[in-house]
């Protein structure tokens, strides 16, 4: 078994650890009210047991870094597989800091899944070892990826804070105009989480069964010398714009796709993108809807028991501190140490790149957070919402970006 | 209008001053004078130079930019345009197309609102640029107002404070002690100390305070923001700054304009990854991956005769360095990028033979530079005189020879030779140096019709030795930035800033005791759950037990 081997098994043990310890959590919450023990007790004992599990499930992601790293000759950072991944183990780094000063087991019922979700949404890209390009083959892509990773990270925690804050704080049984407001955003910022897990499920569900449908497009709708091909791997709902279907695998008796992408949706791959954006709000939607019927109120509100017996003041200040923490990391990571590299490769500090400008975007953004603090009243709920909203931007400089507007950090794997 | 600012501490506060600087009694409340509502301890209540009162003009502009809310809103505005400026490729993004075209074609009707708007070089517009400016203008301000004051307050900090300044702190303490106050103050003086503490008693009275420097955090911060700042403007100078794009050809000094600088790339090279370095998964997408751009330079100065175009300069060489993407060469701020090549396989030379085409008899060679051709050759008893060079060789209508361009696609070369068996004014010869081209263009068929020569003579290549090609032609930027240091001094000041004021806090405890009462009020700028826990773990060697969240006064937050 050579070290690319070991490295994908240490993946799955990592993610499967993770996952189980998540369970634990669930176990140190809930058993609190369970019979024949004490609260206090329980929670001290679970809570050991969930963290060391997360340690080890630490310790297994970093076995595959390590051994990626060892096996490819460079960090695994290149690709947005291997960054997703990264961000995921920094995600749990995070976590492990501010649950050492806090000590609240809470944060890892919520920080855990959240980490889980991104090493499987990392899952969805091709996940091979891909040869440095000359412009990546620096030191610099040790230190800047690495590091805005990181403060991404803290931001994560403050978002699983602040997420926290609310369900905590927000009134469910308030009926006045801000408190239904405030409960249908929290509903809707839950909901889109789901849709995100929907996609990685479809995206996964058609890997397993290895479905492809074939599309040829031709040369006047792509504007290119030639007619292109298009794969789909998701069963197409959506055709690419004057498309012709080629070969398709059927899917429940479905052949053919329903509609065509409208021709002012251009870009790159256009079609399948969309066709795999209805996918993942079909599969979300579906997901939604089961948890609605089995828990037969709003997944919020479900959840929001779970956090009783947290202070609101202690979940608004660890929200703020990881923000404050991973500020200076981001500031760093993504900025100076990107304007040096951008400095070294391409000769200019910086050139309004749509990363670029996402990185600072993102950093505009906290700064006023951390402004909006200084100010009275605006803590809790307020600074909660804002945590949340931040983590959007953080994702969409992450993801997004990539996805949608590319750009001189469009690396491999993203398509 | 004038108001009392006298404090009944006896001191005169400055007009806007919330906490009397002297006492902290809180000042203009009279009538919520018991009330228990948290105190604003933004910048310790004291006046800032924004609080004047009868305002003029500059005053005016002053406040407005003093006003966080108005730099919180500059902000939004700065980071909302920077969003509308993603949304379609930029206009600096692209070169050779036309704007106005490009944005209606690709986007549509939106594309063109989008151009006519003006978002196309959003970060070139002026309201960007001007956005830019005022934040400037507000971090300057904004620190200004505030610093100062602030500084003036730390340092001179009164012990005994106010009771209600105490007791509306977030941090509040209070509970009875069993011993002299004197001695219960004594005694709370070397806990704190080793805790870090900066400890100083008065009587009945304590104030400890440690990491007062993470205070100035958020200035230093601002001050290397406009450093930044400036230096960024100033790069928009003539002279500090160049930023151009040149062809070095494989083995060529090739002089840098507007510099006294030549460079010669000695090699170029191109690698790419074997399939033995790449994964199973990554070798079975069939792509090529490039490994290595790099460029031999090697950078001259010029001497002496540099501006003199007929003169030969004479070169020094100053610098050597391999160009690689993310190395590039740097000679005292002359810098030079990899940017991109072309593989051209061009002829740099050829060293024809002169034989005689009925006897066979070789006369010899010489060596023709396609640049920069000598223009005479003597080649044994003949003599070469250079009386034409088309670099893109064609025939106008009168076929008459032409260069088509000045791109060296067919380059020929027409002699005029005179020797023995050759007549007196000599005759004329055209050579293509391209093997390839001799066909295509018929140089047989042309040295034909001019004569001359009287198919006496023939120039042809021996060897392939006799052949020199350029291979690879790389494109290298070319940059000048003479304000990159303080840039990179304004990034670093902004980082100590930020370790400053993020990874410390200014913490503050304040005791008094009052007929056997202590009462204990705590501040710090941030992180209140170790501030609380610091104060209980004293308490508690003190004596005293207490839950570290009963410490919590609730309230306001900040």
């Amino acid at each position: 078994m050579n070290l690319l081997e070991v490295s994908k098994q240490a993946f799955v043990i990592a993610f499967l650890l993770y996952c189980v310890a998540f369970c634990f959590y669930v176990v140190t919450i809930t058993g609190k009210t369970w019979k024949n023990r004490d609260p206090k007790q329980h929670e001290r004992k679970w809570g050991k047991i969930s963290f060391v599990t997360t340690l080890l499930g630490l310790l297994s992601h970093l076995v595959y870094v390590a051994t990626r790293w060892a096996w490819s000759g460079h960090i695994p950072v290149s690709n947005m597989y291997e960054f997703m991944t990264f961000l995921s183990l920094m995600i749990i780094v995070a976590f492990t800091i501010v649950y050492l000063i806090y000590r609240k087991e809470l944060v890892g019922l919520f920080a855990l899944p959240l980490a889980i979700v991104v090493m499987a949404y990392a899952a969805v890209f091709p996940r091979d070892v891909q040869p440095l390009i000359p412009s990546l083959r620096s030191i610099w892509l040790y230190i800047h990826v690495t590091l805005a990773a990181a403060g991404d990270a803290f931001f994560a925690v403050g978002f699983i804070a602040g997420l926290m804050c609310l369900l905590r704080t927000i009134d469910f049984k308030g009926t006045d105009k801000s408190a239904r407001r405030q409960k249908l955003w929290l509903e809707i910022t839950f909901y889109s989480i789901i849709i995100v897990v929907g996609f990685i499920v479809s995206v996964f569900a058609f890997r397993a069964s290895g479905y492809e449908a074939v599309f040829t497009q031709s040369a006047e709708a792509t504007e290119q010398s030639s007619g292109t091909k298009e794969v789909y791997n998701l069963p197409p709902i959506v055709a690419p714009y004057e498309s012709q279907l080629e070969s398709a695998d059927s899917f429940l008796g479905m052949s053919k796709p329903l509609v065509e992408v409208p021709s002012w949706f251009k870009g790159v791959n256009a079609g399948r993108k969309s066709n795999t954006i209805v996918w993942a709000l079909i599969t979300g939607t579906l997901l939604y809807g089961v948890l609605r019927l089995v828990l037969r109120k709003p997944l919020s509100e479900a959840l929001a028991p779970a956090l009783k017996g947290m202070d609101a003041d202690d979940l608004d200040e660890i929200s703020y501190r990881a923000i404050a923490i991973g500020f200076p990391v981001f500031t760093l990571g993504a900025l100076v140490f990107a304007m040096i590299w951008a400095q070294q490769a391409w000769g200019r500090f910086w050139g309004w790149d749509p990363k670029e400008v996402w990185a600072l975007i993102t950093w505009l953004f906290y700064s006023v957070y951390l402004h909006l603090r200084l100010s009275r009243g605006f803590h809790g709920r307020k600074a909660s919402w804002l945590a949340v909203l931040g983590f959007l931007v953080v994702m969409f400089t992450l993801v997004g970006v990539n996805l949608i507007i590319a750009g001189l950090h469009s690396y491999a794997g993203t398509d | 209008m004038i108001k009392n600012t006298k404090c009944e501490c006896g001191h005169q506060n400055p007009v806007g001053t919330v906490l009397c600087e002297a006492c902290g009694k809180p000042q203009f409340e009279e009538k919520m004078e018991n009330s228990g509502e948290l105190l604003e301890m933004r910048y310790d209540g004291v006046a800032r130079r924004s609080q004047r009162a009868n305002p003029n003009f500059i005053d005016k502009v002053w406040n407005f930019f003093s006003s966080v809310k108005v730099a919180v809103y500059l902000i939004i505005i700065t980071l909302v345009g920077a969003m509308l400026g993603t949304v379609f490729t930029q206009e600096t993004m692209f070169v050779t197309i036309n704007p106005e075209t490009y944005y209606k074609t690709k986007y549509g009707t939106i594309g063109h609102i989008y151009y006519k708007l003006g978002l196309s070089d959003t970060f070139n517009s002026w309201w960007f640029i001007l956005l830019l400016v005022m934040i400037g203008a507000s971090l300057v301000i904004c620190s200004l107002d505030r610093v100062l004051p602030l500084y003036r307050a730390l340092s001179k900090q009164k012990i005994r404070k106010h009771m209600q300044f105490l007791t509306r702190q977030r941090v509040v303490y209070q509970g009875p002690i069993h011993e002299n106050s004197a001695a219960w103050i004594e005694r709370a003086v070397t806990p704190l100390k080793k805790k870090g503490y900066r400890v100083h008693t008065e009587g009945g009275a304590l104030l400890a305070e440690k990491q007062r420097f993470s205070r100035w955090g958020p200035y230093v911060i601002h001050i290397g923001l406009i450093v930044f700042l400036l230096a960024v403007l100033f790069r928009g100078l003539p002279g500090l700054h160049m930023d151009e794009h040149y062809w070095f050809p494989e083995g060529e000094i090739t002089p840098i304009p507007d510099t006294h600088f030549y460079l010669k790339n000695e090699k170029f090279t191109v690698e790419y990854y074997t399939e033995d370095e790449m994964s199973e998964d990554f070798k079975d997408q069939g792509k090529v991956v490039p490994k290595l751009f790099e460029t031999k330079a090697v950078l001259y100065q010029c001497v002496a005769r540099c501006d003199d175009p007929l003169a030969e300069p004479e070169l020094k060489e100053v610098h050597r360095h391999n160009i690689q993407v993310n190395d590039p060469l740097n000679y005292k701020g002359f810098q030079a990028y990899q940017f991109s090549f072309e593989n051209i396989s061009e002829l740099r030379s050829v060293q024809p033979t002169l034989v005689d085409k009925e006897t066979g008899e070789v006369y010899g060679k010489f060596k023709l530079t396609m640049n920069d051709p000598d223009t005479e050759y003597q080649v044994g008893p003949y003599k070469l005189v250079l009386k034409d060079k088309y670099m893109d060789f064609g025939l106008d209508e009168q076929k008459r020879p032409i260069s088509k361009s000045g791109e060296p696609n067919a380059p020929a070369f027409l002699f005029t030779i005179t020797g023995p068996g050759l007549p007196e004014d000599g005759g004329q010869y055209i050579y293509f140096p391209y093997l390839q081209q001799q066909q295509y263009y018929g140089q047989d068929q042309l040295n034909q019709r001019l004569g001359g020569t009287n198919n006496k003579l023939e120039l042809d290549l021996a060897a392939m030795t006799d052949v020199d090609i350029i291979e690879y032609n790389s494109y290298l930027n070319i940059r000048v930035d003479r304000v990159m240091p303080f840039v990179w001094t304004g990034l670093g000041i902004v980082m100590i800033g930020l370790i400053m004021g993020f990874y410390w806090q200014h913490r503050r405890i304040w005791l008094r005791v009052d007929d056997g009462i202590v009462t204990l009020g705590g501040h710090t700028t941030k992180n209140w759950f170790g501030m609380r826990r610091e104060v209980s773990s004293f308490l508690q060697g003190m004596g005293i037990e207490v839950d570290e969240k009963s410490l919590d006064n609730g309230g306001n937050r900040s």
